[in-house]
């Protein structure tokens, strides 16, 4: 589960910095979310209130070892833009 | 970027905010021999420290993380940016110039003398400072493609969008922050220029109040990091602090209240997104995401233009859940996916609660019917283009065409016009010249003084109106 998982801290950091009631709402949507009962609910409100799940599969995929075999690895992608940002003196 | 000491400051005109208004007073005044300050409540942001992870930016570029909502019926997310760039840094760098109708409606039905022709030296000005370039058919990558082979068989209106980028190789991730600095956003393009040219850039100060004196500008109160107090003198303020929170710094002021209009008249375009499943390697996070546009129903208020991400931006706008998302995502490299913008007729309206925004916004009945269009319009595109399956923004089994409100999973990134520019006192905020109306010294340049929707992104807009107000200032027209 991604509260146990490498990008925990990182959607932690994400819900920290939404205003500080939403914080609360968001950790008890996401709670909701993380049980497939739960998960099965939310599936059955409107799109926004899906929005919990969808920032767990946020989280999730923006794991590098789950993005990268779907050809995305934003280390390198990072890599390449500093190294070009060098390369031609941009700030 | 500058000392965060100082108590008191003194300087000729005082901007507040860095975005795509600010930044352009800013160097413009200052290159003109003006002693400037400006106010930036956020930070600096070092690419250094880009690292184009989700959570991670959004958490640090953006305002509330980019979780900013609008009450009312749909509820819709607007992310704005926060920090030196404004919403300049986080957004897709797309540049369209006013279109000459809505230059017509505001000139008609607003009283404001803006049309093409005095506007083009100022798009040219901005246009050649923040190097606005048309993306090519390789820059724009494979999900382009999908979109442009979907609009020529249907015969559609389409081109490759014109943007704010130089040395552009297609990282994919304008809205997390651009590795390579690519994209001229207003941060590293004006403020070096503001700064060259002697104006004091102050990051991590929140203007608190407007301070007026027998009717005139005077200068502004505002609050550092660390909670001290800076006041800055100056006859000549220009507010751009966005169109959510100009109009809370000039309620707090007790300012440009006296129409009834402060904090009215928002409009969004509020967007979409669809996605598609193709036969083919797509690989939407490689190239430039909004690359490429679909103006064939423009005139019925619908645009559609690029939209992509990596796997997490996908993950997350994807419209399914469970099983069936798991299974999309399995299959990302052939997903494609682009964007629906409505010029939208809905107003909503923002007002403070305690230091936050209350952002009040109901969809109404022109603009759902414009998205129940543009969601038809989005399904021929993509089985147009040979999509294998189409997942449209929609709970299962609702058709586009009965959609209602609540169905929609909308997001919005052009807040527009709460401090709306009217010839009449009694109907606007600010004049055609933007200048608040009733007071000395006083100017807005943000997109809260656009009177209407634009139909296109309009940060170039904001742009030209803010360079045209500091070449009228360094005129003389002004009082600086």
């Amino acid at each position: 589960m991604l509260a146990k998982g490498p990008d925990a801290a990182s959607l932690e950091r994400f819900i920290a910095a939404a205003p500080l009631g939403q914080q609360a709402a968001m950790r008890a949507l996401l709670a909701l979310a993380r049980r497939p009962r739960g998960a099965a609910l939310l599936s059955l409100l409107s799109p926004l209130d899906q929005l919990p799940s969808g920032l767990l599969a946020m989280a999730r995929y923006d794991d590098p070892d789950i993005s990268r075999p779907l050809g995305w690895d934003a280390a390198a992608v990072i890599a390449r833009g500093r190294r070009l940002r060098r390369a031609e003196g941009r700030p | 970027m500058s000392a965060r000491l100082a108590q008191r400051l003194q300087a000729e005109v005082c901007v507040i905010g860095s975005g795509a208004g600010g930044a352009p007073v800013a160097a413009e005044l200052a290159e003109g021999g003006v002693r400037v300050a400006l106010l930036e409540e956020g930070a600096w942001h070092d690419p250094d420290h880009f690292t184009a992870r989700s959570p991670e930016m959004l958490a640090r570029l953006y305002r509330e993380g980019g979780q900013t909502f609008t009450l009312g019926r749909p509820p819709i997310m607007l992310p704005l940016g926060r920090g030196i760039g404004g919403t300049t840094l986080i957004n897709s760098g797309t540049c369209f110039r006013t279109p000459a109708h809505v230059l017509a409606r505001w000139q008609r039905e607003y009283g404001i003398e803006v049309s093409e022709d005095s506007l083009r030296p100022c798009f040219e000005r901005v246009e050649e400072a923040i190097s606005v370039d048309t993306v090519t058919p390789e820059l724009a990558g494979g999900n382009a493609a999908v979109v442009r082979r979907g609009a020529e068989r249907l015969r559609w209106s389409y081109g490759y969008l014109r943007r704010n980028a130089r040395g552009c190789v297609g990282s994919g991730v304008c809205t997390l922050g651009c590795p390579t600095s690519a994209k001229q956003h207003t941060g590293i393009t004006y403020i070096p220029r503001a700064q060259r040219a002697g104006a004091q850039i102050l990051t991590g100060a929140q203007a608190k109040r407007v301070l007026i004196e027998r009717g005139r500008a005077a200068g502004v109160l505002a609050r550092l990091e660390g909670g001290a107090t800076l006041e800055v003198r100056a006859p000549t303020v220009v507010v751009a602090a966005g169109t959510i929170n100009t109009p809370l710094l000039l309620k707090r002021s007790g300012l440009a209240g006296r129409s009834g209009q402060l904090g009215r008249n928002l409009s969004l375009h509020p967007a979409t997104a669809v996605f598609a499943r193709m036969d083919e390697i797509v690989d939407m996070a490689r190239g430039v995401p909004q690359s490429l546009y679909i103006d064939h129903f423009a005139e019925q208020g619908i645009m559609l233009e690029g939209s992509a991400g990596p796997p997490a931006y996908a993950a997350l706008a994807l419209p399914l859940t469970g099983a069936r998302h798991a299974e999309a995502m399995r299959a990302f490299r052939q997903l494609a996916v682009f964007g629906l913008m409505v010029s939208d007729s809905s107003r909503g309206s923002v007002a403070a609660l305690g230091s936050r925004p209350l952002i009040r916004y109901d969809m109404n009945a022109a603009d759902l019917q414009r998205f129940r269009d543009g969601l038809v319009r989005m399904r021929e595109l993509f089985s147009a283009a040979g999509a294998r399956e189409i997942y449209l923004p929609l709970p299962a089994g609702v058709d586009p065409e009965m959609a209602r409100r609540r169905d929609l999973k909308l997001m919005a990134f052009h807040p527009l016009g709460t401090a709306r520019a009217h010839a009449r006192p009694d109907q606007g905020v600010v004049d055609g010249s933007l200048a608040v109306h009733g007071l000395r010294g006083l100017y807005i340049a943000d997109g809260s003084v656009l009177p209407s929707s634009l139909g296109v992104n309009p940060q170039l807009t904001i742009m030209a109106l803010a360079t045209r107000l500091a070449l009228s200032l360094l005129e003389g027209d002004g009082s600086v």
